[in-house]
């Protein structure tokens, strides 16, 4: 296998990590340093520590020590000038006395300052490069179990055993791609369980998740879970997995120990030593001083000695004055002599990982006997085994020299020099420590640095590491990327029956909430403008005949005796008393009587009425009605009806005679009048025919069962084609209800409108015993409205925007809400909220077009037919 | 938040699933004072402890429940249709 490092190629072998292979290669400085720009080598080799991030295939921050090579995989440094070997910026450390503890706030005392400061500051300081795209795809999941054992070493590998030999489903989870824990690399303290290994894999009730960790435990017994590399087509998994049980398994980690230059590269901890020789044959060195307590030294250099790497001091750390080296490890000062090396291992204090147990609701306390936060009182439904309980723990008491190269904080570059200093300047209690010096705020999240933080913290303020406490671990403990948290990014969209006839003639697109609408339909030649095409279709409509896709309508059924009585309280208007055949406008209005939606409501039967809503609102309306009936015991059943029926608005002059080719049913207005309705067949198709006029012409609403949309669509495109029939799309029929001044609900209205104010009075009936709104709306309607909803036609040419601004007397006086050109008026009309003192029929108003006052004149009838006489033709 | 909700149909449930619809209180009557009725529009109790609350099970029965929920731990202490609690 191969892959490339700053485009020079590299030798791998399988199942080797990307540091690995590069340490093998011979490369030993992995980063540099997020201040001093120090170099950095690998220090714990298992994700833990932010020694190797790098950027892998263009994804920045990958922790190279524990993701796999792919062969042709390109690696790029980090935050490093010209190349890792010879950072220029590491110039910064020598001027690390211009940059105390606290700089940020002692430098920039204004905000100014920062501002100037900031962008230079970004460049040379921090980790990797946020992708501009991403183009990698993310899952979620959702798991159960009855248990989760979170860890995969001997502890979590026993107790999902017995687990499931009780009969439990379990999910066992392990962040390394192999389950064994130590087992895997330190076989002098613990052998590999191999055996237990293969049962629990071949038990049915067991589910393994390798290369996974487990980044929070949050209420209701939920884990958060990352997947690495699920499958081939994903790049992370989320997984939601509930459980009666949480078992936490997660183990110790081990962390560094003080001493200066204790960051250069060639200064590991143990068991990063060990990992890198056992499980991928890489010897660390070849000269090693060993540091630590007798019986751990004792251990790894048996195991150094073994691989042929030499071993020439074991030290206690109260030994150690220094590290040696300029970039890498040369060899190490001691109080018994100058030690020549190429290696120092470190044998650090081990921290029992109980971030996860602490999260649900264990409080961490400190056990001096076990030198380490233990999570105690844990709740019923977490446990806590192995060495993350501290067992074993003796309770190492570590040396926390304080010098300005003795680095506590691998990830924002603090030593034990700034942590003194920092608790000097008064920042002496562990949580303002952490904030106004950064320590364990760093991508490792405190897992190297918090010990010696807190024991620096206590030694400072001559209070016991009890009394000084630990900082609070909160989820996501180890960070998720925010494509994982985002999913995928599929999003739905949705299509009404027609959507492909609608192709066919030519669409242009408009997404309305999921759903694609007709915007207007370029059907004449591939060069005219959506003006062009919208002027036609209007005319079709105004002179001749159009049809319009409304399927997006918001469709529900009723059935029941008590129908008229729902609808008369969440309504405005009366439906009990609306007779079977006719429909009725209907308004909807909140407590406060607001406006939310509107639409209209047919009465097809006694028992049976069809109410429609806005595209937008029908999931709301519906969960309005239902909780209006919830407890009521009234006898209503609502089915929503939106995907099972489409629906098309058949309008013009000529409609009557295109639709009367197709159907038995009489259409002239004495048998079939305005506002009325009819279940009746068209084609051959059962629909319900309602005649409305939303855009002002003698129409019909006719809505069918959905495979049959398509059928009626072209039928009655067939039938029209003498008549010369057009379908019309979303901005000619926006342009022909603005003629009629027909309001849309959400565009014209917002939410402080209530019906009085939009000049609706009449759709409410306020002598109605009781209905939703009606307290408030009693009040207002005695009371002179704020602002108003007018017309206006405009004398001057241009068309205001959305938005644009009313000036009466050279002052402020509202906003237009909708406006457009009216081929019928010969200029802008539209609709604007002003003042209602100044909402006055024919008084004068001046709106503001393209950066002009341009003087327009109140209209409160509508702009086109206003005695209505061509609907009811 | 990630609490589960015991629906009386389909069982305990994630708390996604629902809508919250808010407090179960009183409606003013029509001739309560504007006081009474402001009160109700725009003020909550919120209480720090047991309240019973308006859940819509969307993404599940799809029916109006009412549940009493501590509103410190977040446990949902039980859920049953209107009308029809214990």
């Amino acid at each position: 296998m191969k892959f490339y490092f700053q485009n020079k190629a590299i030798e791998a072998k399988d199942g080797d990590s990307i540091a690995a292979a590069l340490y093998r290669s011979g490369r030993r400085i992995f980063s540099r340093s997020f201040k001093y720009h120090r170099p950095r080598g690998l220090l714990c080799v298992s994700g833990k520590c932010p020694n190797c991030l790098m950027n892998v295939d263009g994804i920045p921050n990958v922790r190279a020590c524990i993701t796999p090579v792919r062969d042709g995989m390109k690696v790029q440094s980090q935050n490093a000038f010209p190349s890792l070997e010879t950072d220029w910026l590491s110039i910064t450390q020598n001027f690390d006395w211009l940059m105390p503890v606290g700089w940020y706030y002692k430098t920039f005392t204004h905000r100014a300052m920062w501002h100037a400061a900031e962008p230079a500051i970004r460049k040379v300081a921090g980790l990797g490069k946020v992708l501009s795209k991403e183009t990698r795809q993310y899952e979620h999941a959702w798991m159960h179990a009855d248990t989760a054992v979170i860890g995969g070493g001997w502890a979590g590998i026993q107790a999902a055993l017995s687990a499931a030999e009780r009969g439990e489903q379990v999910v066992l989870v392990e962040d390394q791609p192999a389950l064994g824990g130590q087992g895997r690399y330190r076989k002098r303290v613990r052998e590999l369980p191999a055996d237990q290994i293969l049962r629990l894999s071949a038990l049915p009730n067991v589910r393994i998740l390798l290369d996974s960790y487990c980044f929070g435990l949050y209420e209701g017994s939920l884990l958060g879970m990352l997947q690495r590399n699920p499958h081939p087509g994903a790049a992370e998994r989320l997984v939601h997995l509930r459980t009666k049980h949480t078992t936490v398994a997660t183990g110790a980690y081990e962390t560094p120990i003080l001493f200066p230059n204790n960051d250069l590269p060639g200064v590991m901890l143990s068991t990063g030593v060990l990992r890198l020789l056992h499980l991928h044959g890489v010897p660390a060195g070849r000269r090693a001083v060993i540091i630590g307590g007798a019986a751990s030294c004792e251990e790894v250099s048996a195991e150094l000695r073994e691989a042929g790497i030499d071993v020439v001091a074991m030290l206690p750390p109260e030994q150690v004055v220094a590290a040696v080296g300029s970039t890498c490890v040369q060899g190490i000062q001691s109080h018994a002599g100058k030690f020549v090396c190429d290696l120092i291992v470190v044998c650090g204090p081990l921290v029992p990982d109980a971030g996860l147990a602490s999260q649900a609701g264990g409080k961490l306390t400190w056990s001096a006997e076990h030198g380490a936060f233990l999570p105690a009182p844990l709740p019923d439904h977490v446990s806590v085994v192995g060495d993350a309980t501290g067992e074993g723990l003796t309770g190492m008491v570590p040396l926390l020299p304080s010098s300005k190269r003795a680095f506590v904080c691998f990830c924002s570059d603090v030593s034990s020099q700034d942590l003194c200093d920092g608790i000097a300047e008064g920042f002496d209690h562990i949580e303002t420590l952490k904030r106004y010096t950064t320590a364990t705020m760093g991508p490792c999240q405190g897992r190297m640095c918090q010990l010696s933080a807190i024991g620096i913290c206590a030694r400072e303020t001559g209070r016991s590491i009890a009394e000084t406490g630990v900082t609070t671990s909160r989820p996501p403990n180890p960070g998720v990327t925010l494509g994982a948290l985002a999913g995928t990014s599929h999003h739905p969209i949705r299509r009404t029956p027609m959507h492909y006839a609608h192709e066919k003639l030519g669409a242009v697109w408009l997404d309305m909430s999921d759903w694609k609408r007709p915007r207007y339909y370029n059907t004449s030649s591939p060069t005219a403008t959506e003006k062009e095409c919208v002027l036609a279709e209007y005319r079709a409509v105004r002179e001749g005949v159009g049809l319009i896709d409304v399927s997006t309508l918001g469709k529900l059924s009723l059935r029941g005796a008590d129908c008229g009585k729902l609808l008369d309280k969440v309504y405005t208007h009366r439906f009990s008393d609306l007779r079977p055949g006719r429909v009725r406008y209907a308004l909807m209005c909140d407590e406060g009587g607001i406006i939310l939606d509107d639409g209209t409501i047919a009465r097809l039967s006694d028992d049976r009425y069809f109410v429609t809503t806005t595209t937008g609102n029908l999931d709301f309306v519906h969960q309005w009605l239902d909780w209006y009936l919830a407890g009521s015991g009234w006898d209503v059943h609502i089915a929503n009806m939106t995907a099972g029926y489409a629906a098309m608005n058949i309008a013009g002059p000529e409609s009557r005679s295109v639709l009367s080719k197709l159907t038995a049913c009489e259409l002239n207005s004495g048998a079939f009048p305005y506002m009325s309705c009819r279940e009746a067949e068209v084609a051959g198709i059962p629909v319900v025919m309602l005649r409305i006029g939303f855009v002002g012409e003698t129409g019909w609403e006719i809505h069918c069962p959905a495979e049959s949309a398509e059928a009626l669509w072209e039928a009655l495109l067939a039938a029209g084609q003498e008549s010369n029939i057009r379908p019309f799309g979303v901005e000619a029929q926006r342009l022909l209800r603005l003629e009629k001044r027909h309001v849309i609900v959400g565009v014209d209205t917002d939410a402080l409108t209530n019906p009085y104010e939009a000049d609706m009075s009449w759709a409410v009936k306020l002598e109605k015993p009781d209905f939703v709104g009606k307290a408030y709306l009693s009040r207002v309607s005695t009371d002179l409205s704020r602002e108003r909803l007018i017309g206006f036609a405009l004398h001057g040419p241009g068309v205001p925007q959305d938005g644009a601004a009313v000036v009466v007397n050279g002052k402020l006086a509202g906003r237009v809400t909708s406006s457009r050109h009216s081929p019928a008026r010969q200029t802008a009309v539209g609709l604007a909220w002003v003042q209602a003192s100044q909402a006055e029929d024919g008084a004068m108003i001046d709106v503001r077009v393209d950066g002009k006052l341009v003087p327009a004149k109140i209209t409160m009838q509508p702009f086109y037919d206003p005695e209505g006489g061509r609907l009811r033709q | 938040m990630s609490f589960l909700v015991p629906c009386p149909n389909c069982g305990r449930r994630s708390v996604y699933e629902f809508r919250f619809g808010g407090e179960v209180r009183q409606v003013p009557a029509l001739d309560a004072t504007q006081t009474q009725w402001q009160n109700y529009r725009f003020n909550r109790v919120n209480a720090a402890g047991v309240q019973t609350e308006w859940w819509f099970h969307r993404s599940g029965c799809r029916q109006w429940l009412q549940a009493v929920r501590n509103t410190v731990t977040n446990e949902v202490l039980e859920a049953y249709l209107p009308g029809e609690q214990p």
